[in-house]
C-alpha cells in the first residue's frame, strides 16, 4: 500500500474533529476488513491521505440489553454478536446474520458499525487501479449495464444513469427487519433510513459523523425472526441474496411483518408488498409462497441476473417459514 | 523585520495553530486524557512470548511486520485480501487475519504465530504430520494457528465445530478431510496427557 | 560379466523394454505399500519452517514488479518512464526498448513450447499481460507506485474472448504479431485423430445423438504466486524460483545474457506452494525472471519479482472451450462411432484430440476428433492437473449421453465399451498376458468395489425420478477413464551412503509437489537396499544436481521410481561386492574384506545390516562397514597404534530411466488400469443450488507405494474437481476484455464446508508400467471429477446443463424457470 498518515482517535469528539478536518481525504478504519482491501487494490481515483482509527475509542464495543432494548456499540465484533446468548434467542435474525458474515477470523475483526457502513460490491467498481472510473467515483458511466451483471441489482439502478451495484451486508437487512435504530455522533436514525445512495456514499452519514452504536427494540410478544443467506460457497462469500424477516403473530395470524432483502439492490430492500400479503394470514406454505412472489413483483432484472429474482423469491418464502417454526 | 508566522502543530492529530496557547487549548479540548505522544509508529508487542519494539510505517500490515521485517516466515500470504486465512495469527487470544490488520494498530498486543506454537511442542504439529493434513504445505500454518485457537477455547470440539472454525481457511490441494482428524487426535492427546 | 554389469544390463532392458510388465519386482516389501510412516516434509510444513520462494529475502534485495496492460489487445506507441524513475526508492526501470531486451532472446526456445519473442514485449494480447516495463525498487509498494506513474500511449485494437467467434475468418486478429492468417492454427500431430471409418460407424448405429457443451475459463490458483529471485555471484548466477520443473528454467537461463555454462547456474528449488501443472512453464513467468537477472546484473543487487494475486489469474485451464459431439450407438449400449470437435483456447501444450481417451480406453473403432486451437485475448491455458482435461470431459459426456438416451445404467455402458485402442477386452487380455501382466479386468474390479461402497444399486434411478423429503431432487453420476502415466521423458537419481552412520542420501533436483513423493522414493530405496527407512533420506531443496523427472504426483513416479530402483540395485550390489572384496587403496597393500571368504551373492542386507545369508548371526551394521569420517577423512588406519581397522570405498550409484511409448503413435502402451468415480447430488430446484453430498473414488494404481499420499490425491482431486465443476469461472468483461474476478473472493475455490464426505478406494492389479506394476494417480482425479457433476445433475433433474461450471443460474435456466 502507498503511505498514509494514521491517527488513533481516543474519543468520539477527536474522531469527529479529525474527520471534519480531512473530509473526503481521510477514511475511518474500524475492523479494517473493507477499507484495507480497497486501498490495496487502489480502486478509487484518490487514495486516502489519512486513516482515522476508532478502535482506540473506549466503550464502543459493549453488547447489553437495557431499557427494553438491545444496545450494541459500533465496535461490537460480529463474532461476539453471533455468539451472544441473548441475541441468539431474542434477536435471532441478527445473530444468524452476524454468524454467516464472511469467515470466522474476519468475524473476530469486523464490527457491526463497519458492516453496515461497508462499501458496495461490484466487480467494476472494485477492479484494481481504478480501472473503471464509474458513476460512483464521479466518473462517466455504469459499466455493469452492458457488462457482466450476474451479481448486480435486480431492482434497478440507484443514481441517474445507472449504478447497479449491491449492498453486501448481511447484518443490515437483519437490523432493518428488527426495526433497529442507528446512533451516530450527532443523531439517531431508523436503520431503514440510514442507507442512501449518492454518487460516493452509501449512507446518510455526513463527512464528520460516525456510527457510535445500534439499538434494537425488544421484539413484541409473539415475535420471531430469521435470516437466510444465499451464496455459492458456505463460507467466506458475500451474499448473492440474503433475507431477514421478523414476524409477530397472535392467535395464529400474522399481526406485523418486516421483511428485508439485501444484496439485491444498492441499499437494503424492504419488501413492503410481501409484508402486506402476509399480514392477517396464517403462516403456511401458500402464504409464504405468495409473499415471496410479491417481494419480487417489482424486480427489473438485468441480462445476467434473472436467477437472483428466483432466489430472492425463494429466500423470502423460506425465511417466513423459518419464523413459523419458532 | 518581517513578521514570522509560527505553526504550532498538534502531535496527536496534526492540526496546526498560530499560537502556543491556541494549541494548548485545542489539546485540552480534543485530546484530554492522553499521555505524552510517542514517536509515530513506535509499537511494542509480545510475539511468541517475547517482547518486541518496532518503528513501523502506517501502511505496514501485521503480516508484513512479522513476515518481512521480523523474518518469521511461517505465516503465509495466499490472497493478501482477507479471503483465505493463510496469514492467520492469534492476537490477544483470537485468530485473526494479519494481512488485514495494520501493525501500527497492534501496540500493546500479544501475538502468537505458528513458529511459537511449534516451539511450544503443541500436539497439533505431530497430529498434522501424522495425518497428512498438508500437501504443498503453503496454507498449513494458517490451519495450525486456527486449530490451536480453537483448542484454546474448546478443548473437546466436535467435527462440526472444527469445520466451522476452519471454514475460512482455504486449501487448494484440498486436504480438508484430514484436518478434523488431526485436530481430534491432538484434542485426545491433550485430554489424556493433561497437556495444556 | 560382473554382477554390477548384469544389473546395469537388467536396468537397460527394463528401460527399453518398458512396454511390458516389471520382470524383476521385489519378492517382499517392507515399506512399500505400508500406510505409515510419516511424511518427510511434514514437520517443516506444519511448524512454519518450510521455506518457499515467496519467503526468500536476501541482503540488499530489490523488489520487482512489471507493468500490466490495461487492454486486451494493444500496442505501446510511446512510453514515458521519467516520473517512475524519479520516485524515491526506485532503483531501475527496464524498458521494452532497452537494447538487451530488444536482442530478441527467446524465452521459450527449449522443449518446444511457444516462447515469448522477447522478455518484455511492446504489445499485449490479454488484459493484464506483463509488458513494457519492469521496475526494481526498495519495496514492493514503491515498485507498484512507480508503475502507476508510467505514462503510455496505447494503440488499442479489437479483441476476441470466445474461441468459436474468433475462428470466424471475419474476426479481428487476436495476436497479429504472431498469428497473421487468422486466429485458428493447427498445432501438430495429436490434435486430430482418425480411426476406422466414421461414416461406416454411424451407419451401423441404431441411434445417433448430437450435442454440444461449453466449459468456461477456469484457472490454477496456486497459493504461492509465481516469483523468483536472481543473484549474481561474479559470473555465477544463483536463482530461487517457484517452478514445477526445475531443470527447465536452468536450461533456458543457460541461453540468456550471452550464454551461461550450466555449471555456473545454481537453482534453489524450495518448497512449492502448489504445482498443478504447466503454470511455471508459461512464458510470462520466465520473462520476469529474465528481467530480474538483467537488472540484478546492472544494479549489483539481488532482485526478486513477485506476481500479485491478480497476475496469477491470467492464464487458464486446458478444458476451456466449446465442444461439439456426435455419437452413434446400438440399443445395447455399444458405441459405434464418435465424432468430436473442440474449439480450444490459447494452448501452449499439445492439445490432444477430444476423442483420444475414447480411443485409449474403448473398443470403439470408428472415431474422429479434432481440437481446433484458437487464439483469443486471454492468457495461456495449461494442464491444470492434466492436459487430458478435454478428452476426459468429452468421454464423460459421451458415455452419459449414451446411457441416458438408452435409459441404461452408465456402469453397464462403460463395461460394454471397455477395451484398448479400438480393440475389445479379449484382445486386451491377450496383450496383458503377452506383456507379462496379470490378466485382470481393472474396470470391472473398480466398478464393483465402487458400487458397493457407494451403494450404487440402491441409489441409481431414472433421471428426475427421485424427490427427497427436503424438497430437493436426488441424483447420482458415474464416470470412468484409464489410469495414466502419460509422460515421455527421463529421470536421474543418485544415491550415496554417508560415512559415520551409513545414512543413504537420495539426490536429484526436483520441485516438491506436496505429494510426499520424497517419502515414496525413500521407501523404494529402503526396500531395494534393505535399509531401515530412517536410514534413507531425501531433501530435494538442497541442490545436488541430477535431474529427476517432474512433476511427481503420478506420471513420473514410474520414471523416477525406476531410476531410484536402478540406482539402489546397482548400489546394493556395490555394497555387497565391497563387503566381500579386499580393498587396495594404497601402495601399502589392501585391507581385508569385511566379510572374508565370502562372495557377494552369499551376502544380503536387511534392516541396515549386512549379513551372511547362510548364517545371519554373522552380521555387521552398515554404519560399522562404512566407517567414520574423521579428521583424516574416511578413517583408514590408526598407524600410530599399529592397527589396521579396515576401510570401505566410497559407496555411490546413479540410476536413470527413460519412459517411452505413452504418446508414441507407433508402438503405444495399451492402458490396462482403470479408475471409476461416483457422485451424489441434491438439486434445489427453487434456487438452482447443487449440493454434492458424496463422492467415491476408485483408482487402480497397480501397486500402492505410499497409501496416504494416494488417498490425498483422491480426496484432494475430488474436492478440486467439485470446486471447478460448481464454482470456478474466470469472468471477463465482454465490452472491455478486462478480467473481472482476479481475486479469491470473486473467483471461488471450495471451502471445507462445501461438500460432503469423499470415499477412497485403491485397487492394485499390478498392471501398471511402472516399477512393481505401479501407475500414476495424482493428475487423474482432479481431471476426471469436474466432468462428473453434469451427469449427476442430469440424473437429478432430467435436463442437461450444457455450460460449466454448473451454477444456480444455469440450473434454473435449464429448468425453464428463468
Amino acid at each position: 500500500m502507498k503511505e498514509f498518515k494514521h491517527f488513533n482517535a481516543y474519543s468520539v469528539d477527536e474522531a469527529v474533529a479529525l474527520m471534519g478536518r480531512y473530509g473526503e481525504r481521510a477514511a475511518v478504519i474500524a475492523g479494517g476488513t473493507d477499507i484495507l482491501g480497497k486501498m490495496k487494490d487502489s480502486i478509487l481515483p484518490a487514495y486516502p491521505e489519512a486513516l482515522i482509527n476508532i478502535k482506540t475509542i473506549d466503550g464502543l464495543s459493549e453488547i447489553k440489553e437495557s431499557g427494553g432494548m438491545l444496545k450494541m456499540g459500533a465496535l461490537a465484533l460480529l463474532a461476539d454478536i453471533a455468539d451472544n446468548a441473548v441475541i441468539k434467542s431474542k434477536y435471532a435474525a441478527l445473530a444468524q446474520a452476524a454468524g454467516r458474515t464472511a469467515s470466522p477470523h474476519l468475524r473476530n475483526m469486523g464490527t457491526i458499525g463497519g458492516n453496515i457502513c461497508q462499501d458496495i460490491r461490484c466487480w467494476y467498481y472494485r477492479n484494481q487501479n481504478n480501472r473503471f472510473s464509474c458513476l460512483r467515483k464521479k466518473g462517466g458511466r455504469c459499466y455493469a449495464i452492458k457488462g457482466d451483471n450476474r451479481y448486480h441489482s435486480i431492482f434497478g439502478g440507484s443514481v441517474s444513469g445507472g449504478c447497479f451495484a449491491v449492498h453486501p451486508s448481511d447484518t443490515a437487512p437483519a437490523l432493518v427487519a428488527l426495526d433497529a435504530k442507528i446512533v451516530t455522533s450527532s443523531r439517531t436514525i431508523d436503520a431503514e433510513k440510514f442507507f442512501e445512495v449518492k454518487p460516493v456514499k452509501t449512507t446518510v452519514l455526513k463527512a464528520d459523523e460516525i456510527v457510535t452504536g445500534i439499538q434494537v427494540p425488544e421484539p413484541p410478544a409473539g415475535s420471531s425472526s430469521a435470516f437466510l443467506k444465499f451464496a455459492l460457497r458456505k463460507s467466506i462469500d458475500f451474499p448473492i441474496v440474503n433475507c431477514a424477516v421478523m414476524l409477530t403473530r397472535k392467535d395464529g395470524k400474522v399481526t406485523a411483518a418486516r421483511i428485508c432483502l439485501n444484496a439485491v439492490h444498492v441499499i437494503p430492500y424492504r419488501a413492503i408488498k410481501a409484508e402486506q400479503v402476509i399480514i392477517g394470514r396464517v403462516l403456511d406454505e401458500a402464504a409464504a409462497e405468495e409473499a415471496g412472489a410479491a417481494a419480487v413483483a417489482e424486480a427489473k432484472p438485468l441480462e445476467h441476473n434473472k436467477y437472483m429474482v428466483a432466489v430472492a423469491r425463494t429466500l423470502v418464502k423460506r425465511a417466513i417459514l423459518a419464523c413459523a417454526e419458532k | 523585520m518581517s513578521k514570522e508566522t509560527k505553526n504550532y502543530v498538534c502531535p496527536y492529530c496534526g492540526e496546526s495553530h498560530d499560537t502556543q496557547d491556541g494549541l494548548k487549548s485545542h489539546v485540552f479540548k480534543s485530546h484530554k486524557g492522553r499521555g505524552l505522544p510517542t514517536a509515530e509508529g513506535r509499537i511494542k508487542l509480545m510475539i511468541n512470548k517475547a517482547e518486541h519494539s518496532f518503528l513501523v510505517e502506517p501502511s505496514w500490515t501485521l503480516y508484513y511486520l512479522i513476515h518481512d521485517i521480523l523474518g518469521l516466515t511461517g505465516s503465509k500470504q495466499f490472497c493478501d485480501r482477507g479471503a483465505c486465512s493463510s496469514c492467520t495469527m492469534i492476537v490477544d487470544g483470537k485468530p485473526v487475519l494479519s494481512c488485514m490488520m495494520l501493525a501500527i494498530e497492534c501496540d500493546g498486543k500479544t501475538v502468537e504465530t505458528v513458529e511459537g506454537i511449534a516451539a511450544d511442542g503443541h500436539p497439533l504439529i505431530e497430529a498434522y504430520v501424522n495425518n497428512h493434513a498438508m500437501q504443498c504445505g503453503y496454507c498449513t500454518p494458517g490451519f495450525v494457528v486456527a486449530s490451536k485457537a480453537l483448542l484454546d477455547r474448546n478443548q473437546d470440539p466436535t467435527e462440526e465445530e472444527i469445520v466451522e472454525a476452519l471454514a475460512g481457511n482455504l486449501c487448494r490441494c484440498s486436504t480438508y478431510p484430514q484436518h478434523p482428524i488431526a485436530v481430534r487426535e491432538a484434542a485426545e492427546k491433550m485430554k489424556a496427557g493433561g497437556v495444556k | 560379466m560382473s554382477k554390477n554389469s548384469e544389473i546395469q544390463t537388467e536396468q537397460m532392458l527394463e528401460m527399453f523394454d518398458n512396454l511390458k510388465a516389471d520382470k524383476y519386482p521385489l519378492k517382499e516389501y517392507k515399506y512399500i505399500g505400508q500406510k505409515g510412516p510419516r511424511r518427510v516434509d511434514g514437520l517443516a510444513k506444519a511448524s512454519g519452517h518450510a521455506d518457499y520462494t515467496m519467503d526468500i529475502q536476501l541482503p540488499g534485495m530489490l523488489h520487482m514488479r512489471l507493468l500490466m496492460s490495461p487492454y486486451p489487445n494493444a500496442k505501446i506507441l510511446k512510453m514515458d518512464t521519467s516520473k517512475a524513475e524519479k520516485l524515491p526508492g526506485v532503483r531501475y526501470v527496464l524498458r521494452y526498448d532497452d537494447p538487451e531486451v530488444q536482442q530478441g532472446e527467446i524465452i521459450g526456445k527449449t522443449a518446444g513450447f511457444f516462447g515469448l519473442d522477447r522478455p518484455l514485449s511492446d504489445s499485449a494480447h490479454m488484459e493484464g499481460e506483463l509488458v513494457g516495463a519492469a521496475v526494481a525498487a526498495e519495496t514492493e509498494s514503491i515498485a507498484e507506485e512507480a508503475l502507476s506513474l508510467i505514462e503510455i500511449d496505447w494503440e488499442e485494437r479489437p479483441f476476441n474472448l470466445d474461441p468459436v467467434a474468433a475462428s470466424d475468418p471475419a474476426a479481428p486478429l487476436s495476436f497479429p504479431e504472431r498469428y497473421i492468417d487468422g486466429n485458428h492454427w493447427n498445432r501438430g500431430a495429436y490434435d486430430e485423430l482418425t480411426h476406422g471409418d466414421i461414416k461406416k460407424g454411424f451407419a451401423e448405429a441404431d441411434k445417433v445423438v448430437e450435442f454440444s457443451f461449453k466449459r468456461t475459463a477456469n484457472t490454477w490458483v496456486g497459493p504461492e504466486r509465481p516469483c523468483g529471485v536472481c543473484k549474481w555471484n561474479g559470473d555465477n548466477v544463483e536463482i530461487w524460483l517457484k517452478h514445477q520443473r526445475v531443470h527447465l528454467p536452468k536450461s533456458r537461463i543457460s541461453e540468456w545474457y550471452g550464454g551461461i555454462p550450466m555449471s555456473k547456474i545454481e537453482i534453489h528449488s524450495l518448497y512449492q506452494g502448489a504445482s498443478f501443472g504447466g503454470w511455471c512453464q508459461i512464458d510470462w513467468n520466465l520473462g520476469p525472471l529474465w528481467c530480474a537477472g538483467a537488472v540484478s546484473k546492472r544494479v549489483g543487487r539481488p532482485v526478486k519479482y513477485i506476481f500479485d494475486r491478480r497476475e496469477d489469474f491470467f492464464g487458464g485451464s486446458m478444458d476451456e472451450g466449446t465442444y461439439f459431439v456426435k455419437v452413434g450407438f446400438k440399443n445395447d449400449g455399444t458405441i459405434t462411432a464418435v465424432d468430436t470437435t473442440l474449439y480450444h483456447v490459447n494452448a501452449i501444450w499439445p492439445v490432444f484430440s477430444p476423442a483420444l481417451h475414447i480411443h485409449d480406453n474403448t473398443r470403439v473403432q470408428h472415431l474422429h476428433g479434432h481440437s481446433k486451437s484458437v487464439w483469443v485475448n486471454k492468457g495461456h491455458t495449461v494442464p491444470t492437473r492434466c492436459e487430458m482435461l478435454p478428452p476426459v470431459l468429452t468421454q464423460t459426456m459421451i458415455f452419459d449421453h449414451v446411457a441416458t438416451e438408452l435409459g441404461m445404467d452408465p456402469t453397464v455402458v462403460a463395461l460394454k465399451n471397455d477395451g484398448c485402442m479400438g480393440h475389445d477386452m479379449e484382445w486386451a487380455r491377450e496383450e496383458k498376458e503377452k506383456r507379462g501382466f496379470p490378466a485382470r479386468d481393472s474396470l470391472k474390479e473398480c466398478i464393483e468395489k465402487g458400487k458397493a461402497e457407494f451403494k450404487w444399486d440402491e441409489s441409481w434411478h431414472k433421471p428426475g425420478a427421485r424427490k427427497l423429503p427436503n424438497g430437493r431432487m436426488h441424483g447420482v453420476g458415474f464416470t470412468w477413464a484409464h489410469e495414466w502415466d502419460d509422460s515421455s521423458g527421463g529421470g536421474e537419481f543418485a544415491i550415496r551412503i554417508e560415512r559415520t552412520d551409513a545414512a543413504a542420501t537420495l539426490m536429484a533436483m526436483g520441485a516438491d509437489q506436496g505429494v510426499d513423493a520424497e517419502n515414496t522414493y525413500c521407501r523404494i530405496a529402503a526396500d531395494e537396499l534393505g535399509f531401515l527407512l530412517k536410514d534413507v533420506n531425501y531433501n530435494p531443496q538442497v541442490y545436488r544436481g541430477f535431474y529427476r523427472m517432474t512433476p511427481d504426483s503420478s506420471t513420473n513416479m514410474s520414471v523416477n521410481g525406476w531410476a531410484v530402483r536402478h540406482a539402489a540395485r546397482i548400489l546394493k550390489q556395490k555394497i555387497l561386492e565391497s563387503a566381500a572384496s579386499p580393498s587396495s587403496p594404497t601402495q601399502r597393500g589392501s585391507f581385508q574384506p569385511a566379510f572374508p571368504n565370502m562372495q557377494p551373492e552369499d551376502l544380503d542386507i536387511k534392516d541396515s545390516l549386512i549379513f551372511v545369508k547362510s548364517d545371519p548371526s554373522r552380521q555387521m551394521s552398515m554404519a560399522d562397514f562404512v566407517r567414520l569420517a574423521g579428521e583424516s577423512g574416511p578413517f583408514a588406519t590408526d598407524e600410530f597404534l599399529g592397527t589396521r581397522v579396515g576401510w570401505s570405498e566410497p559407496l555411490f550409484a546413479v540410476g536413470y530411466h527413460i519412459q517411452y511409448g505413452a504418446y508414441n503413435p507407433v508402438n503405444p502402451r495399451p492402458r490396462f488400469c482403470r479408475q471409476a468415480h461416483f457422485m451424489e447430488v441434491e438439486v434445489d430446484t427453487e434456487t438452482g443450488e447443487v449440493i454434492v453430498t458424496r463422492v467415491v473414488n476408485v483408482n487402480d494404481v497397480g501397486k500402492v507405494i505410499n497409501r496416504m499420499s494416494c488417498e490425498g490425491q483422491q480426496y484432494g482431486g475430488s474436492i478440486m474437481g467439485v470446486s471447478r465443476a460448481k464454482f470456478e469461472e474466470v469472468v471477463h468483461d465482454p465490452v472491455t476484455g478486462v478480467m473481472l474476478n482476479g481475486n479469491l473472493l470473486d473467483y471461488k475455490i471450495a471451502t471445507m464446508k462445501d461438500l460432503g464426505p469423499i470415499g477412497t478406494i485403491l485397487v492394485e492389479t499390478g498392471m501398471g508400467y511402472g516399477p512393481y506394476g505401479l501407475i500414476g494417480i495424482g493428475e487423474d482425479i482432479g481431471t476426471v471429477v469436474p466432468g462428473l457433476l453434469a451427469p449427476a445433475v442430469y440424473n437429478a433433474i432430467g435436463v442437461w446443463i450444457d455450460e460449466m461450471p454448473i451454477t444456480p443460474a444455469r440450473v434454473l435456466k435449464a429448468l425453464g424457470k428463468i
